[in-house]
């Protein structure tokens, strides 16, 4: 291992640093500001040696880890979303009646899974990131361990992770047994050196199982079962948290084995893809619509989402790779907006995530609902938001593969999809006397709450029209990308 | 001499469903360890001595030892002397005793013949091991130490009692 392959490397080795940083902080002097300080240095240092990283990619930092620019960008991805939580998280922890500084600590480990998952290239790396990634999650979820949602949904979320990563890790074994080697690149080599590989039931066993621990991350459908219940019982800030990071790095990552390893093309993987696609559009959008809970809504569409994101893939090509970068990134803004509204009106006794609580909201506070309802828009993919022009992008990237069913069922849920994003925004702006009787929670937003917020509606408007800079990041960043 | 290795993983895959199918912790416990010592006969025949000793030293041994007294520890008092008398009946120990005979029979054939390898597998000595971990896989031996800080940082949050009101 060479010193510049641990400068490749400086991004995770900060996060992991900061992380151990904020631990002993914690060990002598526990004060809740310190630590979130530390921890958004630790972050903005992460994100700045990103440009460093980049001057060296692509590098093998060791056969697990390859840092290139299309890992770069989705780093870049990561740490400025967990940037923004941190943010978001401060005001809500304060007004928690547990110890707050430990949630950083497992934040940036969490953090640093999701960074392994996205340069890795071994199935190694692969499951450690992904255990580092679930881990800390498992105590996030519950973390604030005096209500009782937050530890059903930390006990949910342990039982299926540790069981979906045991089908990972058998999938990766019987794959490991079919052809010898655990690099992604081999894998592929093998793939598509051998059409013997498309038939052997052994290869198609493994890749079904590895998919099954995709799929639950991605809380796609079937494996959706657990998305609900833990959107609504996990602290608001970590719903956000597991709704961007850990699903964005896990996409990140899948389009990176199943391209690199060419097994996206092999028949029974896409016909599995494709079902998984089609259902989760239509039972993420469906299900929403019976919804009452703004959280559970969020989860839902979260479901549907991941559903769109999948037609792109399934497309295949730069072009595909292009669409379901930028529309991550609008997802990550998009959802990090949405939630952090549910945050900044959350309180110690609950999160306000009743569809009660926001009832008239927009004549109490104008300027949240106006924000929320901004988010509900680019969720539901209407013109001028970052949404639309993901949601565009996909559809160019379906169309350009021809894969019209995928596309038509697409275009239907998202009408239906409509319904439920309406649903929300009349209440937002439901005239006062309907109001619901009992005043919900509705504390002061701290100025830097109020900020990011800001920040990043003017980031989708921003990206909804003039989408143009970003695109030419994108491009830039996947022409790294070895496709099949 | 595959054979040694099919006996091994038999002995597995029955004590692992017994040990699920149980209702009593302790007796789930007795079979989980069975289980436990015979995936690492598994790893010995396949040429894995080492990760074999790690399996029996740290599974088997630490993992089992710090459940079995966490079992213990929540059932104390007279009814658990009661209880004491009742997990002592034979049919609770035969079971995981016949297994655990299958697989001390087979380590001591194991030990008294030469050539045990299955597959023509070759052994890897914990040499290798090293070499591996601390060469290419050196990031994945930092991970997992990152992944147990993880761990421990979150069981400590969630396992410690509440403060008075700050």
């Amino acid at each position: 291992m060479h010193p510049v392959d641990l400068i490749a490397l400086l991004p995770l080795l900060i996060l992991a640093a900061t992380s151990i940083v904020v631990m002993l902080t914690i060990a002598l002097h526990r004060s809740h500001r310190l630590a979130s300080l530390l921890t958004l240095i630790g972050l903005i240092c992460a994100f700045a040696s990103l440009w460093v990283a980049r001057t060296l990619t692509p590098t093998e930092a060791s056969p697990l880890l390859e840092v290139d620019s299309y890992a770069v960008f989705f780093l870049g991805l990561v740490i400025a979303a967990t940037f923004v939580v941190v943010i978001l998280a401060y005001d809500y922890l304060e007004k928690q009646p547990v110890n707050r500084e430990e949630f950083y600590v497992l934040l940036l480990v969490a953090s640093l899974g999701a960074g392994v998952l996205i340069v890795s290239a071994h199935f190694v790396s692969f499951f450690l990131g992904l255990e580092l990634l679930s881990v800390a999650l498992y105590a996030l979820n519950a973390y604030v361990f005096t209500r009782a949602l937050p530890v059903e949904a930390g006990i949910k979320y342990l039982v299926l992770a540790a069981g979906s990563a045991a089908f990972l890790l058998l999938g990766m074994a019987l794959v490991y047994a079919r052809v010898g080697t655990m690099e992604f690149s081999q894998i592929g080599g093998l793939v598509s050196g051998g059409g013997h590989l498309l038939k052997d039931p052994l290869m198609l066993a493994g890749l079904a199982l590895i998919v099954t621990g995709v799929g639950f991350k991605l809380a796609v459908v079937p494996f959706h079962m657990w998305t609900p219940d833990v959107y609504e019982g996990a602290p608001a800030p970590v719903t956000a948290y597991v709704a961007t990071v850990s699903k964005g790095a896990m996409f990140a990552l899948l389009v990176r084995f199943f391209y690199v390893t060419g097994a996206s093309s092999l028949g029974p993987v896409f016909l599995v893809f494709s079902v998984i696609a089609i259902a989760s559009m239509l039972v993420g959008n469906l299900l929403a619509l019976l919804q009452s809970n703004v959280k559970r809504i969020l989860a839902y569409s979260s479901i549907a989402h991941l559903g769109y994101l999948l037609v792109a893939f399934l497309a295949a090509g730069r072009w595909a790779v292009e669409a379901v970068a930028f529309y991550l990134v609008a997802y990550f803004i998009t959802t990090l907006g949405a939630f952090g509204v549910v945050t900044v009106l959350s309180n110690g006794e609950r999160d306000a995530d009743s569809l009660a609580d926001y009832q008239g909201l927009f004549w109490r506070r104008p300027a949240l609902a106006g924000i929320f309802a901004l988010m509900l828009f680019s969720l539901a993919g209407i013109p001028l938001t970052a949404g639309f022009v993901g949601k565009f992008l996909l559809v160019r990237a379906g169309a350009s593969s021809a894969l019209w069913n995928l596309v038509v069922i697409l275009v239907v849920t998202s009408v239906i999809g409509l319904f439920y994003y309406l649903r929300v925004i009349v209440a937002l702006f439901a005239s006062p006397e309907t109001a619901a009787p009992s005043p919900a929670p509705s504390p002061a937003v701290s100025a830097s709450g109020a900020s990011t917020l800001v920040v990043l509606s003017a980031l989708l408007v921003w990206l909804g029209v003039d989408p143009a800079f970003m695109l030419q990041v994108i491009e830039r960043a996947i022409s790294s990308l070895k496709l099949l | 001499m595959n054979i040694l290795f099919y006996v091994a993983s038999a002995v597995a895959i029955i004590a692992t469903f017994l040990m699920l199918t149980r209702m009593n912790a302790v007796h789930a416990l007795l079979y989980l360890i069975v289980s436990l010592l015979a995936v690492a006969l598994v790893f010995y025949t396949l040429g894995a001595p080492f990760v074999a000793a790690l399996e029996i030293i740290i599974y088997a041994g630490a993992i089992m030892v710090l459940f079995v007294f966490v079992v213990m520890m929540l059932n104390l008092g007279r009814a658990a002397e009661a209880q004491e008398r009742e997990w002592q009946r034979p049919s609770l120990w035969v079971g995981p005793s016949v297994l655990a005979v299958v697989l001390i029979a087979e380590v001591i054939y194991v030990l008294t013949h030469a050539d045990t390898r299955m597959f023509g597998a070759e052994v890897v000595g914990p040499h290798q091991v090293a070499q591996s971990l601390f060469g290419p896989y050196l990031i994945g031996v930092e991970l997992a130490s990152m992944l147990l800080l993880g761990g421990l940082v979150g069981a400590f949050h969630l396992g410690r009692r509440l403060e008075e009101k700050r």
